[in-house]
């Protein structure tokens, strides 16, 4: 496949913004190690509110539509390309994954719940509950809107999730491997991983790992082999850190999923130079990366790439 | 490698493994296609190791014992008795290669028994991948899924104690305080703001007297109704203001002749209730600071001398932890706090700042200003020196920190009167002999 940086949006809603900085706890994810600049986890993300853009149809007017969030009949949820993955058609549409715990959300994002017709003609009609994936908050749901090709992360899947902060995006990701696949989420600030915790408790397919990703040497008993490595860790040598990860845990023509946040490796040179260069260290690492994708709008100077670990390559 | 690994450890969420290698891998072409995808292929993996042991944990407890021992790379005793009891008698000429996955445990291994020899090559890593990737197929005792349940459990009870036993319990409690200090200053002033906006309807010359913010309000606890003042209330008065009868008199002087509405008692007593609110704030913020210095004193000693409480308390939060300050170098901790100013400087390649949170210590501010930038450079070094100082020592004493201070200060006196400072070697041999004179004392 030919390797060319992509980007703009794949259509989908628009609209809304980063929501208000988060909650008061302001430097959150500094607590321990990390690099300056890397600003993960905590409340340093967009709080709530942050998911203006993805109201869609909820709001309608309606007087059935208690608490606000039930789309009612009026919003069709259709699969999208990648299984395990939702739209959901109302006003706007919007990206879901089906809801792994019906009746809770993990950092107060909508959910919608849809009548299934039943399978069998006497059976009765089940409710399946959605959860809105707002691509401002996600970079993995960025990605998706941005329509990255090959996800890698599909149900059933093992994905070992580096930097997983307080595990908003974690919980999609669950909700996308589904019941029989496995999430492993390293965090290594004990701020966010303490809501980690908390999460992944209501989610026996999130295995919460609070230990440096530099490290995998330290948590190696509690991750098996996985299918895919998703990491989202901001830091210099993120690209080292993905490759002593893939080396102890990634199956040969696994998946990487790797977002790079420009400024974090070196805000002396524009982005497009640091992308090239992280690619090429991940080359070296043997990564072979297929798909560059930018995340404008929804972030700025960060991009998404993915590729497959070569474990056999010379 | 002459003899090639014989055994292999791996660690389960269940208990430890010991396999043998019963085929000698391909050394040299161990990134090849096909020996790489005989790894994936559970019946011709099968051919290169035998489960020789399998050493189970005694529950969940034991489990996370061994779990912290093997991320700290410590041979735990299970562990140990494994290896006695399945690896043959050494004898002097054979020794036994043992793969293992992680260097620091491989060291402690061979450090703990004598005769093995511990591998942890590409190779090995390469046959951990494979046995990692067949799990429980190859422990014939365990079934489909045991492993995820146990890898689901241990995970938790490990993050958890992570969370729970973290190292830097004290300097979190220094962050949050200094925290909560700079919010209660801000929500002072604000609220002596609004006391002064309210209560000046009533009696508006009093700000002009009395511009302090907390003897206002302590002043409007007493006064209330201006009508209620009198020569009287003088001697009250002035134990408010620091004694000095002049102002309590020309408190009472305007008084009389001010210019302020009346107010209805419902609305004083609403007014009052709220000036009592700015004062307690204004105790309680105090009495934090308190807490700060002494929590200060006791973790950080010698930074708290150097560059006082609340500039090493914002240092520390900062860096997130005492440790973390201590591991960065000088030049970091000089410019630590405006890194919005460096990132702008390194984009549009201009002049780095001087200075960052180490600005707001008295000695900056005593420079000449084209020696600001030295002392800040000077001062940073011995910050850095005193919060490693603090982080790594067992016996807190603030002896070095009174060293340090009084080399920045010869420091600045040498920039002004050129007069030579203290050599740098006899200044710390003179806080290593007060150190070691007090520890005698002890």
């Amino acid at each position: 496949m030919a390797f060319t940086p992509r980007g703009g949006r794949g259509g989908g809603p628009r609209g809304g913004g980063r929501g208000g900085r988060g909650g008061f706890s302001s430097r959150g994810g500094v607590g321990g190690g990390r690099g300056r600049g890397g600003g993960r986890g905590g409340g340093a993300r967009g709080g709530r509110g942050g998911d203006r853009g993805g109201r869609g149809g909820s709001r309608g007017g309606r007087g059935g539509a208690t608490g606000g969030a039930r789309g009612g009949s009026k919003v069709i949820i259709e699969p999208h390309r990648h299984a395990g993955v939702f739209i959901a058609r109302g006003k706007e549409d919007m990206l879901v994954t089906r809801n792994l715990t019906p009746g809770e959300s993990v950092y107060g994002e909508k959910r919608i719940a849809v009548d299934v017709p039943a399978s069998t003609p006497d059976g009765v009609p089940t409710k399946v509950e959605y959860r809105v994936w707002n691509p401002f908050r996600s970079k993995l749901a960025a990605g998706i809107m941005g329509g990255l090709d090959e996800l890698y992360v599909a149900p059933g899947k093992k994905v070992l999730y580096l930097g997983a902060a307080s595990g908003t995006s974690v919980s999609h990701v669950s909700d996308v491997v589904g019941p029989e696949g496995i999430v492993y989420a390293v965090e290594f600030s004990h701020r966010s991983g303490r809501d980690l915790i908390t999460m992944a408790k209501k989610r026996p397919n999130i295995i919460p790992i609070i230990e440096d990703a530099r490290h995998p040497q330290k948590y190696r008993m509690l991750v098996g082999m996985v299918d895919v490595v998703f990491a989202d860790v901001a830091q210099p040598d993120q690209a080292r850190i993905i490759a002593l990860n893939s080396h102890m845990f990634l199956k040969d023509q696994g998946g990487v999923v790797i977002s790079i946040k420009a400024n974090c490796i070196d805000s002396t040179v524009d982005a497009e130079t640091v992308f090239a260069s992280e690619i090429q260290k991940l080359r070296k690492e043997r990564v072979k990366p297929q798909e560059q994708l930018t995340l404008e709008p929804y972030e700025r100077d960060h991009c998404i790439v993915v590729g497959k670990y070569l474990r056999s390559s010379n | 490698m002459s003899s090639g690994v014989q055994y292999l450890l791996f660690e389960e969420p269940t208990g430890y493994a010991l396999f043998e290698v019963t085929l000698q891998p391909e050394t040299i072409g161990s990134r090849l296609k096909e020996v790489q995808e005989a790894a994936t292929d559970l019946a011709k993996f099968g051919k290169f190791v035998k489960l020789v042991s399998f050493a189970p944990f005694k529950g969940a407890a034991h489990a996370l014992e061994n779990a912290n021992d093997v991320a700290e790379g410590t041979v735990n005793e299970h562990l140990k008795n494994l290896l006695e009891l399945n690896l043959p008698k050494r004898s002097k000429k054979k020794k036994i290669v043992l793969g293992v996955s992680d260097l620091k445990l491989a060291s402690g291994i061979k450090e703990s028994m004598k005769g093995i020899e511990c591998d942890t090559s590409e190779v090995v890593q390469d046959l951990l991948r494979g046995i990692r990737l067949h799990g429980t197929k190859l422990l014939k005792q365990l079934q489909e899924g045991d492993i995820e349940r146990a890898q689901l459990g241990l995970g938790h009870a490990y993050s958890r104690s992570k969370v729970q036993f973290s190292v830097q319990k004290n300097d979190n409690h220094i962050i949050q305080a200094i925290a909560l200090l700079d919010q209660l200053d801000k929500d002072v002033n604000t609220f002596s703001m609004r006391v002064r906006e309210w209560y000046s309807w009533h009696f508006p010359e009093l700000f002009k007297i009395v511009s302090d913010n907390y003897s206002y309000s302590k002043l409007i606890l007493f006064i209330k109704d201006k009508i209620s003042l009198n020569e009287g209330s003088l001697h009250d008065l002035a134990a408010l203001v620091n004694d000095d009868a002049g102002i309590a008199q020309s408190i009472i002087d305007a008084a009389r002749v001010s210019m302020g509405q009346d107010i209805s008692e419902q609305d004083m007593s609403n007014v009052v209730t709220f000036a009592q609110k700015a004062v307690n704030l204004a105790d309680y913020r105090k009495q934090l600071y308190g807490y700060l210095v002494e929590k200060m004193n006791t973790i950080a000693p010698n930074l708290s001398e150097l560059i006082g409480e609340v500039v090493g308390a914002r240092l520390i939060s900062h860096a997130g932890s005492l440790t973390n300050l201590s591991k960065y170098p000088a030049s970091t901790v000089q410019i630590l706090g405006a890194e919005k100013a460096l990132f702008r400087a390194l984009k549009t390649k201009g002049n780095t700042p001087k200075y960052g949170l180490i600005y707001h210590s008295s000695y900056i501010g005593k420079a000449a200003q084209k020696n600001k930038g030295r002392i800040s450079r000077f001062l940073a070094n011995k910050c850095s020196i005193a919060s490693r100082i603090d982080s790594f020592t067992d016996t807190p004493t603030t002896k070095f920190g009174e060293v340090l201070k009084k080399q920045v200060e010869e420091r600045l006196n040498f920039y002004e009167t050129g007069a030579p400072p203290t050599k740098n070697s006899d200044a710390m041999k003179a806080a290593i002999g007060a150190t070691q004179e007090l520890m005698d004392e002890n």
